[in-house]
């Protein structure tokens, strides 16, 4: 896989090379240029950018955002815009060394995940047997959990830090950009109210999913018990310990749906839910988008409704 | 009347640089033991992979057994040892009797499966070559000579009515060599079988071979050994004096 | 936990039936590879299924059908490679690396040009041994009864043109013929056994049993029947000792294949020491 992921690279470098040519001499408008990694950032930044300033995602649509690392035609992009948004430096801990070589006297960076209250995840890769319940005990020398956008209370911090950002780069249009965000944090507030109802009368509060350790945040803020199959990173592989365990949580927890991550194969989820007699949900961690819902529009707001729908069918919750 | 065994018209053999063989006619009848002799790149090897298929033709025509070299498909009548020993990978895990076995394909028809008859040939072959001691030994552990004589059993075991043989003693030392010699001089006379030897080695190779064709690119003599040492063309190529001691039979 | 425990789970037993026959088949394939100089042909048709999946999913066929569109052209990357090295007269990993490259910079453009997948396509190129379902059980049964009839057929063949294929062609086999069936029963392999298994799992199955059987194999069939058992008990073992240790299966497998050829090595060098002693 490494090699091949070395290859890949090299090749995308030749093959964006010619591709990034043509496409970047239209691109230098007077607009200011933002650069997002992640889709929510992407998200929150285009709404919040109305019509003052162009956003693009860094990732391609489809990919793994985890094992993704900047290409050389990405570096020209990111050097060239006037703002840099990143999630934070355990989602995409190849930002600092690469913003170390950047002018930012020109390029505005920005964390959105500054003042986050991180979590961590048990044990990394393989969870602890003897430690029930979801974010493992205190002191517990964990891996941080970087998916902090799916604590919407987290996602209206990332707003703010977003909203910095555009104001430091562009002040005068600061009261336009604060008018969306503030639109933007609304929204989020209502969403985040919806989840608390949405899930407060559930006939089980055990929430397990067959992919990598992503809801974390999520679990925690709606008070969800929540276990996956892998640990943070989506590209390491569960032991076939870690599957027969999953097998036992599932059928000893007595739910009837097992979620599967968006963007990745689902057979280990699907070889789980087979084994263990349950059905398979999907659960979008929004972490990037497929083709076409990049084309059709879809908005992290939808995404979560989408998510709430099947959560709700997934734990079985009572409307009020 | 001379039973055909090989026949050359005109053949050339080449690419655009040039011929590496230009004009060869010759004809090997049935019991003959040829020696094909002439300096390094004048084209000897050539000459036997052209007439085994192994390099193609660029004008003229040879036959095997009185059907065109280009598909020449009755393999079984043929036993070929190689030049190109050293191409043998030393790792490879074949035992001498598995070695010698795959000479036994070239008489069977898809799926080539082996018989017990047909390992009892194997058996006996080894025996007449003075190899059935080692027969379980891998073929990359064995001395050059040890290996050449398990080529040449491989080369023997289909029973071939025609022997064709490229420098091969050219990993041997002398004693070796002198063993070897006789031995393909008795398969020669013994069974008859009509032999194909490529050396440099010209004055040896006289002591033992019925006939000689001296190449250089083009056929500069082909014909009997007393001939060959009495030819005048001979005499100017090698000088009297070496031609004398090369014609010398011990 | 005990072994019947293990041994109730269906993903283990699936794991095991069919993960042991991939590993036997690819062993043996592996010998015949590793002797004709190809060992890393299974790296190369994986990069090219991943440039042929990208076509199958710019022509809009998904999954199953993207087969119709890797299949062939992994066959004819492979054919493609054994021409490079016959006909430009290319060493195989040079041959192999040429026809990568071009595999993967297809997909890479193709993935430009379309804007990205609605999936990661990579991850859903390479399976899982734990995540094999009983049609692929089947799929893998199928495969090793079809490899291993044509290695039965032509066994001989293939011993006669990796020993030598000037030889060989003397001996009335047809060298192209036969290399054409050798790297395309690969080809087969690697494409069908890749959504199985993973590509890590099957690169290092075609080199590593090889590799360790050459090292002690006293016959060429002892040494076929060597990697057949190292391929087969890797399998068996990794999959236990994932359950013992927690940790991947693929990568305990390979480190398995790892400890059995430093194993053959030592053995090797022992004997080498007592017959010189
Ligand atoms: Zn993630």
């Amino acid at each position: 896989m490494k090699r091949l992921n070395m290859v890949i690279i090299l090749a995308v470098a030749v093959a964006v090379v010619f591709a990034g040519c043509s496409r970047q001499e239209q691109k230098e408008s007077a607009k200011l240029q933002v650069v997002a990694t992640l889709f929510p950032l992407y998200d929150f930044a285009r709404t919040i950018a109305g019509d003052r300033a162009e956003v693009t995602m860094l990732l391609p649509p489809g990919m793994e955002p985890h094992s993704f690392e900047p290409k050389p035609n990405d570096i020209v992009r990111i050097s060239r815009a006037g703002m840099f948004i990143y999630t934070n430096r355990y989602m995409e801990p190849w930002a600092e060394s690469l913003l170390k070589g950047m002018d930012r006297q020109r390029l505005r960076v920005v964390d959105a995940g500054q003042g986050v209250q991180y979590l961590q995840n048990v044990a990394g890769d393989e969870h602890d047997h003897d430690v029930p319940g979801n974010h493992g005990a205190e002191g517990h020398a964990g891996v941080v959990d970087p998916h902090i956008w799916l604590d919407f209370s987290n996602a209206a911090l990332m707003v703010d830090n977003i909203l910095a950002g555009f104001i430091a780069v562009d002040p005068a249009n600061a009261a336009y950009y604060r008018m969306n965000a503030a639109g933007l944090k609304g929204r989020l507030a209502a969403l985040d109210q919806r989840y608390r109802e949405g899930l407060a009368d559930c006939a089980t509060r055990v929430f397990l999913h067959g992919g990598h350790y992503t809801f974390g945040y999520l679990a925690r803020r709606y008070g969800l018990e929540y276990h996956s199959l892998s640990g943070i990173s989506s590209e390491s592989e569960p032991s076939a310990a870690r599957m027969a365990e999953m097998v036992r949580q599932i059928r000893s927890s007595g739910v009837h749906y097992l979620f599967a991550e968006e963007l990745l194969s689902p057979r280990l989820t699907d070889t789980l839910a087979a084994e263990a007699g349950v059905a398979v949900l999907k659960l979008h961690g929004a972490h990037n988008l497929g083709k076409d819902d990049v084309q059709r529009g879809v908005g992290f707001i939808d995404l979560m409704e989408q998510n709430l729908v099947n959560l709700r069918k997934g734990l079985a919750c009572r409307s009020k | 009347m001379p039973v055909e065994i090989v026949a050359t018209e005109r053949l050339a053999c080449g690419y655009r640089e040039g011929y590496v063989l230009e004009d060869i006619s010759f004809t090997v009848n049935a019991g003959d033991y040829v020696g094909i002799v002439g300096p390094n790149g004048s084209g000897k090897s050539t000459l036997v992979q052209a007439l085994l298929g192994l390099v193609p033709i660029s004008s003229g025509s040879a036959r095997l057994f009185g059907s065109r070299c280009d598909n020449f498909s009755q393999w079984g009548r043929i036993g070929y040892l190689p030049q190109s020993l050293h191409l043998l990978n030393p790792i490879f895990p074949a035992t001498v009797a598995e070695t010698v076995a795959l000479g036994l394909l070239s008489l069977k028809r898809f799926p080539r499966r082996l018989t017990r008859q047909d390992r009892e040939t194997v058996e006996t072959t080894l025996d007449v070559l003075g190899v059935y001691d080692i027969r379980s030994k891998l073929i990359g552990e064995l001395s050059g000579g040890q290996q050449q004589r398990v080529l040449l059993a491989r080369a023997l075991v289909n029973d071939p009515e025609l022997l064709i043989l490229d420098e091969p003693t050219a990993a041997l030392d002398p004693e070796t060599r002198e063993r070897f010699y006789h031995m393909i001089a008795d398969v020669n006379r013994s069974r008859g079988v009509t032999v194909l030897l490529v050396t440099h080695d010209t004055g040896v190779i006289g002591q033992h071979a019925s006939k000689m064709l001296y190449l250089d690119k083009r056929m500069l003599f082909y014909g009997g050994f007393d001939d060959f040492c009495h030819s005048p063309e001979m005499s100017s190529l090698f000088g009297e004096h070496s031609q004398h001691l090369m014609c010398h039979r011990h | 936990m005990n072994l019947i425990e293990i041994l109730s789970y269906g993903f283990i037993q699936r794991a095991l039936l069919a993960g042991t026959l991939i590993a036997v088949l690819c062993s043996v394939l592996g010998v015949f590879l590793v002797l004709r100089r190809l060992s890393l042909i299974g790296d190369g048709l994986a990069h090219v299924t991943f440039g042929s999946t990208a076509i199958a999913l710019a022509l809009q066929l998904y999954s199953a059908a993207s087969l119709l569109v890797s299949l062939p052209v992994v066959l004819l990357a492979s054919l493609g490679i054994l021409k490079l090295t016959e006909k430009a007269r290319l060493n195989g990993d040079a041959a192999i690396g040429i026809v990568s490259a071009v595999g993967i910079s297809i997909g890479i453009m193709l993935a430009s040009v379309g804007g990205g997948y609605n999936v990661d396509l990579l991850s859903y190129l390479f399976g899982n041994i734990l995540s094999i379902s009983y049609e692929e059980v089947i799929i893998a049964a199928g495969l090793f009864c079809v490899v291993m009839v044509l290695l039965w057929l032509f066994f001989h063949d293939l011993l006669a043109i990796s020993f030598n294929e000037e030889l060989a062609r003397v001996s009335g086999v047809r060298t192209n013929l036969i290399s054409a069936v050798l790297v395309m029963l690969t080809a087969l392999s690697v494409v069908l056994a890749m959504k199985l298994v993973g590509i890590m799992l099957i690169s290092s199955l075609l080199i590593l049993p090889a590799v360790s059987a050459l090292q002690l194999a006293r016959s060429f069939r002892a040494c076929i029947v060597l990697a057949a058992l190292q391929g087969g008990c890797s399998v068996v073992a990794g999959i236990f000792v994932s359950f013992l240790t927690n940790l991947p299966t693929s990568a305990m497998i390979v480190m398995i294949n790892l400890l059995f050829f430093c194993c053959s090595c030592g053995v090797r060098r022992l004997i080498t020491i007592r017959n010189i002693g």
